[in-house]
Formats: C-alpha cells, structure tokens, sequence
C-alpha cells in the first residue's frame, strides 16, 4: 500500500531537485555576463540587503499587508453572504462570479486591470496604471476569491444557532456581528489573512503588467536578475527570500487553523 | 446595507472582466470603452496569429502530458494516504501538497537550472516535469476527498465475491472515486492551462505555452489582440465553472469538508 | 481490449511531450525588438527574403540590454544568426567579442548606402531616427517647437521618459550647457531642473505607448519611428524638429553573431534589407529615415524629423553621437540617472 505513494515521492523528488539547484545557484558567485560562477559565497544575500534591493523587499511587505486588509474587508461582506445565504441562486451566483477569475488565469485577469487602470473606462484623476496604487487594486481584486472561500468556509462552519440566540436576546445585528459571528470566525480571518499576504509575497504578473517596470515585488526582482541581466546567483537569493518568508508564514498557519483536515 | 456591500463587492470583481469583452469589438487599436464600433479583427488575428498557434499546440501538449501522469501518481497517493496507515500521515499529506507554497518564481528559476544542469533547455518534457508537480496537489486533495468517502466494505464484499484486487480497483474502487476524479481533472486541466509564472521561466519561443505567448504579447504591442483572447479564456471558464455548480453544487464542495 | 488500447493511446500522447515541436531546423533567427519593429521585418525584408532564397526566417524578441544579456550568455554557441540593435550599443557586443567581421563583399548594395551608415568592421546600419519631443496637442494646450520647452514649469508632470536610456536628455543637457556627450557633466545641473517635471519612466515602446495614449505622460522623449506608429493608430501627436538644438539620431544596426552556422544566410539578408527597394518599403511601413541614398522618399515624408534623403540632410537634421562615447557612458549615465532623475 505505501509503494503507492512512490510516484508521487518521485515528482516531488524533482520538485525538491529544483529547489535544490536554487539553493545551490544562492551561494555561488556571480560572474557578470556568463552562467559560469565563483567560488561559495554569501554575497548575493547580501545584495539583497542592497537600498535598490532593499527597496522591492520593503514595498513587497507593505503592498501584501495593505492587500490583505483591504481584500478582508470587502471579502468580508460577499462571504457572509455566500455562507448564510438560503437561497441556493445567489450562492451559485456568489460562487460563478468568485471561481471564474479564480480559473481564468493570471494574464487574463491582469491584463483586464491594464485595461481599466488605464483610463479606458474613466479618466482618473490620479494616475492608477504603472504606479502602487494599480497595483494594489490588482493585488486586492486577485486575492479576492481566496479570501471568500476561506471566509465562508470558516463561516459556515458557525452554527446560525449563536447568532439568533443573540439576536433573541435583543442585540441589534451589529451587535451580534462584533460579539458572536466576528470573534467565532477569527479562526478563518486569521488564516485567510496569512495565506492571502504569504501569496501576495511572491506575486508576479499584477506588479508585472500593472507596474510597468516602476513597482518591484520580490517576484519580479527574481525575473529580472534570473531572466533579463542573467545573474543566477542573484536572483536565486531572492527566491530563496520569498520561499523562506512563505514558509514562515504558512507554518504559523498551519497553527493557527484549527479543525482542517489537511 | 449588506446586499449594497456584497453587490459592490461582486461588481468589483466582474467589471474587469466586461471592460475586457467590450474593447475586445474595438475596430481601432486604441483600447476604448465603450467600444467605438463593433469589429472581429482582433479575433482573427488572434486565430491566424503564428505564435498564438503554436503556443496552443503547446499549451494542450503539456497539459495532456501533466494530467495524463498527474491523475494515476495522485490517484495513488491519495489511497496510500488514506489506506496507507502511515506514520506521520500528515507530513507526508503536507509533502504532497507542498508544490502549492513554493512562490512560482522559485519553482520556476529552480527548474531552469535543473534543466540547464541535464542540458534539457529546449524540450517541452521540462514544462509537463513541472506542470504534474504544480498540479499533483490539486489531484491528490480531490481524490483524497473521495477516497475519504469510500465504503471499504464494498471492495471487501468484491474481494470475497473472488475479484482479484486489480479487478476490484477497476470495477469498484475506481468507480466510486468518479466525483473526486472528475474534480480532479478539472482542477489539474485548469491549473495547467492558465499556469504562467513557472512557465515563463522554463519555456523559450519555441516551447511557450499560450499564456506565456499572451504575456509576450502584452509586453509588445498595446492593440486588444489579447482582450479577444482573454474574453475567450473568461467566457470559456464561465461556461465550465457555472456547469461544474450545477453538476457537483460546488457548495457543497466549497462550504462543507 | 478496449481498457489496453485506452492505455496505449494514453501512453502514446505521454510521448508527445518529448517530440521537439515544429520548427523549421534550417530558418534563419533574427534577434530585434518587439512589437511593430519585429512585425515591419518580418513584413518587408523576411518574407522578401524567403521568397528570394527559400529560407524560412524566426524571430526572437526582447529590449535592446536584454537580448544583450541572453548574447553574451549565448556566447560561442548563438541561439540567434543576426542581431539588430542600437549603434552605439553593438559596441558592446564588438567588445564582448559577439560579433564576426562583416565580409564586405557579400555586401554589394552597401555601395549605396549613407557613409554614417557605415558604422565598423562588425555593423552596419539598417535605419535612422530621432529622438526628439513628441506630444499631445490635444492634451497639452501650447505650442512645443523646441527642446528648452521641456523646462517649461507649465509642462510639470505631464512628460515621460525611458528609463532603460537616457543618453539623449543627457546629451540635450550637455549641449544646452556648452557641452557634449563626453563631458555631460555640465549638465548635471540642468537634469535635476527636470525632474519635477517628469510624470512617468517608461521601461518598454510598449509602455511608452501606452502613456501617450492614456494621456497619463502626453509630452514624451521619444523615438520619432514609434511616434509615426502611434499616429497610425490614430492618436494625433505632434513630432516636433526642434529649433534649438537637433533631435538626436539613432541608427539601428545589423551584425552577424560570431559562430552562427547560417553567417552566409546572413549576409544575404543584410544585403537585401540595404537594397534600393527595401529601403523605400522601410521608410514607407516603419517612417524611418532610410540608410540607402537611392531610396524613394514618399514626398509626404520628405523632411520629416527622423527621415534623411541626402548627404546633407544627415548632417545637419540630426545630432549623431559618439557611438564610443556613448557606449563607454551608458552604464554610467543610467546609474546617475536612476539615482538622480528616476529616483523619488
């Protein structure tokens, strides 16, 4: 029965053999212009402290926070909905308009925001394509089925029952939300929150297309070292940074969700 | 209010996706909204486009390749794990799965060294090798799922009715796993087609598939050519994830574990 | 059974993966920049070309540094034949020793050709432009005429410029001070006057583009080949033949990367892209200013910026850099830039 898992073990195998020549490219030294390399070092960790560098890594962390407290709040409301709403319509109404860009892939959607971003349907006043802020509305519109099915997932495992009873006992429905569903579904916000700032850490095509060279992510750090001026070794230090800092992330998921299977 | 708050809310989410349409019929190549006119051109340049046309040859070559060893490898592990009585069950559940949190550039520049190491650059073998790594979890949660749900007694009863086991698996097991299968199809036929950030690490011109061909493009030219494509990719999804709820109720899928 | 011949067709698409897909084994590979630079090519001289010789003609596509990049990684072993780039930047590539000498007499149409187009041993020219200031008339409601009016305050955050290539705007600011290319310094100053000016950087044409036509950066330093582009498209911008100081020239060039296997199939290509006919097509399709003195100029293009029908025209239209120069300063210059102009 466990020789069943052998396949499996070997795709993963090459999985790992990928991270390992990474790891391997990370602390060789970097020869400009070719493939070839130096001898170990730790330099190309050290690049990434480097200000133009240190820069991408500091805008990485503050776009993935502000995303994910702006994808929580207007997530919120739709998940609400999607998990208490009786009507079997709207939920799959809920549930097309959330999975289909979800499935629809990472070009189509972005390349949707280069359209709207850039004063096709409304001149805005600011300008919104190529900079942070068309960035973060990428960012937010692209994590926003995650955080609903990991919301209404929690909440749908909150038995109505609390709330009526409170509601029974004369709390006005704000209430009720503040005292019972929202502190019942901190399990799911916790979560939806880590997993949705541990993805944004890596994303690449929403800075890609929507910033228009000016807004660096890690991810797009990695491209540019890895596949535009070849520095291997570089750009394998920052994707190692960005595994390192998803790992971290997701471990203390994986602690704090509790009741998940797998 | 919350009816305001979610209908906004899911406005949001689909207004992109009808700007896309629209200047999708823009006669110029200004992108326009609404749309100056009404026009196909874009679609067929989609169509006779030579390098949209390979990478779709591509794009369903590799994808055929990843499902095609995805589905058997992940059917497997999920059986092993739930059959399996293993020790560390879950580890060996978070190894499976652990594709899923590597960031796609890691994966992605990882498989390019590897494969400059084995001197592999040039074949599309390296994008199925790890488009049925990036899809392997999605099968194996699905499967999982159904396994998790199959009565042992019922293989019990064929076994001892004198099927051999590789006739049980095929006549009962199987079977019974079709949701789980299916969704495991649709998952891995998904995840694969739209895959790009690994993918634009290891193809080159001649091995990309469509969506790395479609960022290509974007990155070129600044006509709707990709809006005719992409309002393809979204209405084709549309169709497959509306049916999807009404066959499976992707409720209970979603909302329930 | 039914069940093994599943199986077996199964197996069989398994296999495709490993089957190398269709290309042609014995095309020509082209390296040039993307977009309608590839499109006009492949459209006037490739399919001529395959046409003439039976060779099928590919295409590889990326910004001028990155192909570099992909050059010198390449190197011994090219994955392209031909390269286009920029002149002063093929000076890299002769120094990084990509190049092979070019051999002259499978060359015969470059007799025609301008003697600016000569540009070494190694490249030779394909093509002219300017760049020069290019705006909206409809966005920006005065007159632009010349190269001192970018350091109008009333143009404040309405001007886009490239990042990946400052050497024009360094240039302009070098010679509005008394200088030139080589001693650019004297125009540190000027530069840094600039900067609240500017709006937007633009990384790609694409991007480029794109600003012009959102009318987030409508008064740009641009390419006066991408500028005819934009009008085609239908946006109306002006391009403007500055009366202060000339826009500066930019000369795409050919080369034939060292160790190609098609280096004759290349020189063939070379010498039809110089050739009377071909030329006039590029001037019609790409409004480039042609390198051959015998191309037809459409007289609705005569005179305009970037487009050079004689000896003259060349040398007073256009301010030609110093490609060593230039070549030394890029990296330099693009440090100081970023650090200075790009950087908030």
């Amino acid at each position: 029965m466990r020789l069943l898992l052998l396949p499996a073990v070997v795709v993963l195998a090459v999985f790992a053999a990928a991270l390992g020549a990474l790891f391997r490219w990370s602390v060789l030294e970097f020869i400009p212009g070719s493939l070839q390399t130096g001898g170990l070092t730790l330099a190309n960790f050290r690049a990434v402290l480097a200000p133009q560098y240190l820069g991408a890594v500091r805008d990485t962390i503050v776009l993935s926070a502000l995303t994910t407290v702006l994808t929580l709040v207007c997530a919120y409301p739709v998940a609400y909905a999607l998990a208490r709403t009786p009507s079997r319509w709207v939920r799959s109404l809920i549930l097309v308009l959330t999975l289909a860009p979800f499935f629809t892939g990472a070009i189509v959607r972005t390349y949707a925001w280069v359209l709207v971003l850039g004063n096709t349907v409304v001149t805005w006043p600011v300008p919104m394509l190529f900079t942070e802020r068309g960035v973060l509305v990428g960012l937010v519109h692209f994590s926003m089925p995650t955080m609903i099915l990991i919301l209404a997932a929690a909440l749908s495992h909150i038995d109505p029952v609390y709330e009526r009873a409170a509601a029974s006992l004369g709390a006005p429905p704000w209430r009720v939300f503040r005292r019972v569903t929202l502190p019942l579904s901190m399990p799911g916000i916790v979560s939806g929150a880590l997993i949705v700032f541990a993805w944004t850490l890596s994303a690449f095509p929403t800075p890609e297309l929507l910033g228009g060279g000016k807004v660096k992510m890690i991810a797009n750090v990695v491209k540019d070292l890895g596949l535009d001026s070849f520095n291997w070794p570089g750009a394998a230090a920052f994707a190692m940074l960005a595994l390192a800092l998803t790992l971290a992330l997701l471990t203390v998921v994986g602690r704090v969700s509790t009741g998940r299977a797998t | 209010m919350l009816r305001a708050a979610v209908a906004a809310q899911l406005a949001f989410m689909t207004l992109p996706t009808v700007v896309v349409i629209a200047v999708s019929f823009n006669p110029t190549a200004i992108l326009s909204f609404p749309p100056a006119g009404f026009s196909l051109r874009w679609y067929e340049n989609v169509v006779t486009y030579p390098q949209f046309q390979r990478a779709a040859v591509n794009s369903v070559v590799v994808t055929a390749g990843a499902v095609l060893l995805a589905l058997p490898v992940g059917t497997l592990a999920a059986l092993a794990l739930e059959r399996g009585r293993l020790r560390g069950r879950h580890v060996w559940a978070s190894v499976l799965l652990s594709p899923l949190v590597v960031p796609g550039v890691a994966a992605g520049l990882g498989f390019l060294m590897l494969a400059a190491a084995l001197g592999l650059l040039r074949s599309r073998a390296v994008l199925v090798a790890a488009h049925v790594a990036l899809v392997l979890p999605f099968v194996v949660r699905s499967v999982w799922v159904s396994v998790r749900n199959l009565d042992p007694a019922l293989e019990r009863a064929a076994a001892s009715l004198g099927a051999t086991p590789w006739r049980t698996f095929r006549r009962v097991t199987l079977p019974l796993l079709r949701p789980g299968l299916f969704a495991a199809l649709l998952f891995a036929i998904v995840v694969s087609l739209n895959e790009f950030v690994v993918s634009l690490f290891i193809s080159n011109r001649v091995t990309e598939i469509l969506p790395v061909a479609m960022f290509t493009y974007v990155v070129n030219y600044t006509d709707p050519t990709i809006a005719a494509l992409s309002s393809l990719f979204i209405v084709a999804t549309f169709v497959v994830v509306w049916l999807a709820d009404r066959y499976l109720d992707l409720g209970r899928v979603f909302l329930q574990h | 059974m039914r069940s093994r011949l599943v199986v077996t067709l199964l197996l069989a698409l398994l296999t495709l993966p490993l089957v190398p897909p269709a290309r042609a084994q014995n095309a020509l590979v082209i390296s040039v920049w993307g977009g309608n630079w590839k499109d006009t090519v492949d459209k006037v001289i490739g399919k001529a070309f395959t046409a003439k010789t039976g060779i099928p003609v590919e295409y590889e596509v990326g910004g001028t540094i990155d192909r570099l990049a992909k050059a010198r990684v390449a190197k011994g072993n090219p994955l392209v034949d031909l390269n286009f780039t920029t002149t002063h930047v093929a000076r890299l590539y002769i120094s990084d020793g990509l190049y092979d000498k070019l051999d002259m007499a499978k060359l015969p149409n470059s007799k025609e050709i301008a003697k600016e187009a000569f540009r070494s041993d190694f490249h030779i020219g394909s093509w002219a432009y300017v760049y020069t200031v290019v705006y909206r008339p409809d966005q920006v409601k005065e007159d632009i005429t010349k190269w001192s009016d970018l350091w109008k305050p009333s143009l404040k955050g309405k001007i886009a410029m490239p990042d990946f290539d400052p050497s024009h705007i360094i240039t302009i600011a070098a010679l509005m001070e008394g200088g030139n290319e080589v001693n650019w310094q004297k125009g540190e100053a000027k530069l840094k006057q600039l900067k609240e000016s500017v709006a937007a950087f633009y990384s790609t044409d694409a991007q480029s583009q794109d600003l012009m036509k959102t009318g987030q950066g409508p008064v740009q330093v641009m390419l006066s080949v991408n500028a005819y582009h934009l009008q085609e498209q239908g946006i109306a911008v002006k391009v403007v033949q500055p009366t202060d100081y000339p826009g500066i020239v930019g000369i795409d060039t050919m080369g034939v990367m060292a160790g190609s296997k098609k280096a004759d199939a290349a020189h063939q290509f070379i010498n039809l892209a110089l050739s009377k006919e071909i030329q006039a097509e590029l001037v019609k399709t790409l409004r480039a200013g042609p390198v051959n003195l015998g191309a037809t100029v459409p007289a609705n293009l005569k005179g305009q910026p970037g487009i050079f029908s004689t000896t003259a025209e060349w040398k007073e239209r256009g301010y030609i850099m110093n490609d060593e120069a230039r070549a030394k300063n890029l990296p330099g210059w693009r440090e100081w830039f970023t650090a200075n102009i790009v950087k908030k």
